[in-house]
């Protein structure tokens, strides 16, 4: 446990805006994560996959699946 | 396909694409014959002819900027604006903001070529160019980015392809690193001094570095990996919710690992431990996204036999898998130890920029000179002799690397029964002089490669420019 230990009252500013970042990043990663692997979701995110395949007309006949 | 969209047609603004395209291939012969010149130094030190301006110190940051920033960020820029417009549906939210982004990178690319041989350095690696040029960079970077971001917010479709995800994530990222690592006092017009101290400044240097890495040679051409090859393939992402991880660990995750450049320096032993832990943990999703383009051509393998250019972007992936492997182990402390300051480090770094983000971007070049003046390639064959030239010095520069930094590491680091180091650093030199010579000559056939594309492509335009002429003296009679 004394390697975890943290002196809570030296935290500089720069300190507390690391682990402000830190946290909010993984708490963003947990959340991208169950918003890509949550079945509802899957669907809609998969029929994006030919977006690239849909741009081939002499103008822009980029379709829109809505 | 929304009916408003087939009422009212949009051209696409493609001569800023051709521009910047053709801009790109002559840069990448350029700076890739700069990289056989400095690596023939290495091997034939003779050949700086005691000319300053032609010294390795001087000449290695203008191969660096110019394969990186000007073929590299000409390819970029080619292709963001090529895929945003034909993916949003729109044409640019300013033409005219996109040949000032175009006329301002490559005076920016001319200050470079006169600054970096003069000897005008900030001395940080990636980032050698004179204070004066940086605020320059700032202003045509975020040019570049407020065109792109304003073109996706005027898109026609709703959905964000993922490709513009990967730029435009390129753009916010580097925006940030290049503002910060390049924070400095000046106190002459070419010189400048970091606001930032020791070790704190070497740390926001490879803070940049290597997220220079990440974000610019990663994930900028991922963006053009996902578009390219379902394009060049014709079949779908293999799986787009892979591609939507990839895209969010890849921004998160990146930004932790600059530290493993700093193993065993003045550095907190725990920011080198973070640095190696979350730069294994990237495996993950890097691999996972380079099984997801190549798995985008399952039921379409046959193509490699007849498609060249799909032969470059495929074997891009695979380049993109090794790299990504090769990274994460060198940052392990216990490996780090033997490959840190050796050439095994160039090797890797080369493994990515021959094999993954140079052949990525010949794919790229190709499919779009075909699509940008309507016409095949003047000559398939030889796309297809630049494919197997380009592998063949790829793999010949990076084998030579590899052997030569394990050489020198297990050299310098290997000690007699009294303690006493067996081999003078002066011996180890003398022990790459073969593998200096083997690279400099893969370097040289990598460069033949650029010469063979550049030909293709001047001789692609005008067969281009011939048949429109014929078919107007036609239209005419």
């Amino acid at each position: 446990m004394d390697y975890l230990h943290t002196d809570w009252a030296a935290m500089t500013r720069n300190d507390w805006l690391g682990v402000f970042f830190a946290v909010g990043t993984f708490v963003a990663m947990v959340a991208v994560y169950v918003m890509v692997f949550n079945p509802r979701n899957k669907d809609a995110l998969n029929s994006q996959g030919d977006m690239a395949l849909r741009d081939e007309a002499d103008y822009n006949n980029s379709g829109d699946k809505k | 396909m929304g009916a408003t969209q087939e009422a009212t047609p949009v051209k696409y603004d493609m001569d800023i694409v051709r521009w910047f395209t053709i801009a790109a291939v002559i840069y990448g012969v350029v700076g890739t014959l700069i990289g056989v010149y400095v690596a023939s130094e290495l091997a034939w030190p003779f050949l700086n002819l005691d000319i300053p301006y032609l010294t390795f110190g001087r000449l290695r940051p203008l191969h660096t900027n110019a394969v990186i920033f000007a073929f590299g960020g000409c390819v970029l820029m080619a292709t963001g604006f090529y895929i945003v417009q034909r993916t949003g549906a729109t044409k640019l939210w300013s033409n005219g903001l996109a040949w000032f982004t175009f006329w301002g990178w490559n005076a920016i690319i001319v200050s470079a070529v006169v600054t970096l041989p003069l000897g005008w350095t900030s001395g940080k690696e990636y980032a050698e160019l004179v204070w004066p040029i940086d605020i320059a960079i700032a202003v045509v970077w975020l040019s570049f980015g407020l065109n792109h971001i304003m073109t996706t917010a005027i898109r026609k479709t709703s959905h964000i392809y993922v490709s513009n995800w990967f730029t435009m994530g390129m753009i916010v990222m580097i925006t940030y690193l290049h503002v910060v690592n390049s924070m400095a006092i000046p106190v002459s017009m070419t010189q400048a001094f970091s606001i930032y101290s020791g070790v704190q400044d070497a740390m926001i240097q490879w803070w940049w570095g290597h997220n220079a890495v990440g974000f610019y040679l990663t994930g900028g051409f991922l963006g053009i990996m996902y578009y390219f090859i379902p394009k060049q393939a014709g079949r779908p992402v293999f799986s787009y919710r892979l591609s939507v991880l990839h895209f969010w660990t890849l921004t998160f995750g990146y930004v932790w690992l600059g530290a493993h450049h700093l193993q065993y320096t003045a550095l907190p032993d725990w920011t080198g431990s973070l640095g190696a832990a979350v730069s294994l943990a990237m495996i993950i999703p890097s691999w996972g996204g380079a099984m997801n383009g190549m798995m985008t051509l399952s039921g379409a393998w046959d193509k490699l036999r007849t498609d060249y250019i799909l032969r470059f972007l495929v074997t891009a992936m695979a380049f993109y898998a090794m790299s990504t492997f090769d990274g994460p182990v060198m940052s392990i402390k216990t490996v780090n130890a033997l490959s840190h300051y050796t050439d095994w480090t160039v090797g890797h770094v080369h493994a990515g920029a021959l094999g993954w983000m140079s052949m990525i971007s010949f794919g790229a070049i190709y499919h779009m000179v075909k699509k940008l003046w309507n016409t095949e390639m003047y000559s398939d064959k030889l796309v297809n002799v630049h494919f197997w030239v380009a592998l063949i010095g790829a793999v010949t520069y990076i084998v030579a690397m590899w052997v030569s930094g394990i050489m020198q590491g297990l050299m310098w680091r290997d000690y007699d029964e009294y303690g006493t180091l067996t081999y003078t650093f002066v011996e180890s030199v003398s022990a790459m002089h073969p593998y200096y010579v083997m690279r400099a000559v893969g370097g040289a056939i990598f460069n033949l490669g650029t010469w063979i594309m550049l030909f293709n492509v001047i001789m692609t335009v005008r067969q281009a420019g011939a048949a429109r002429g014929v078919s107007a003296a036609a239209a005419r009679a």
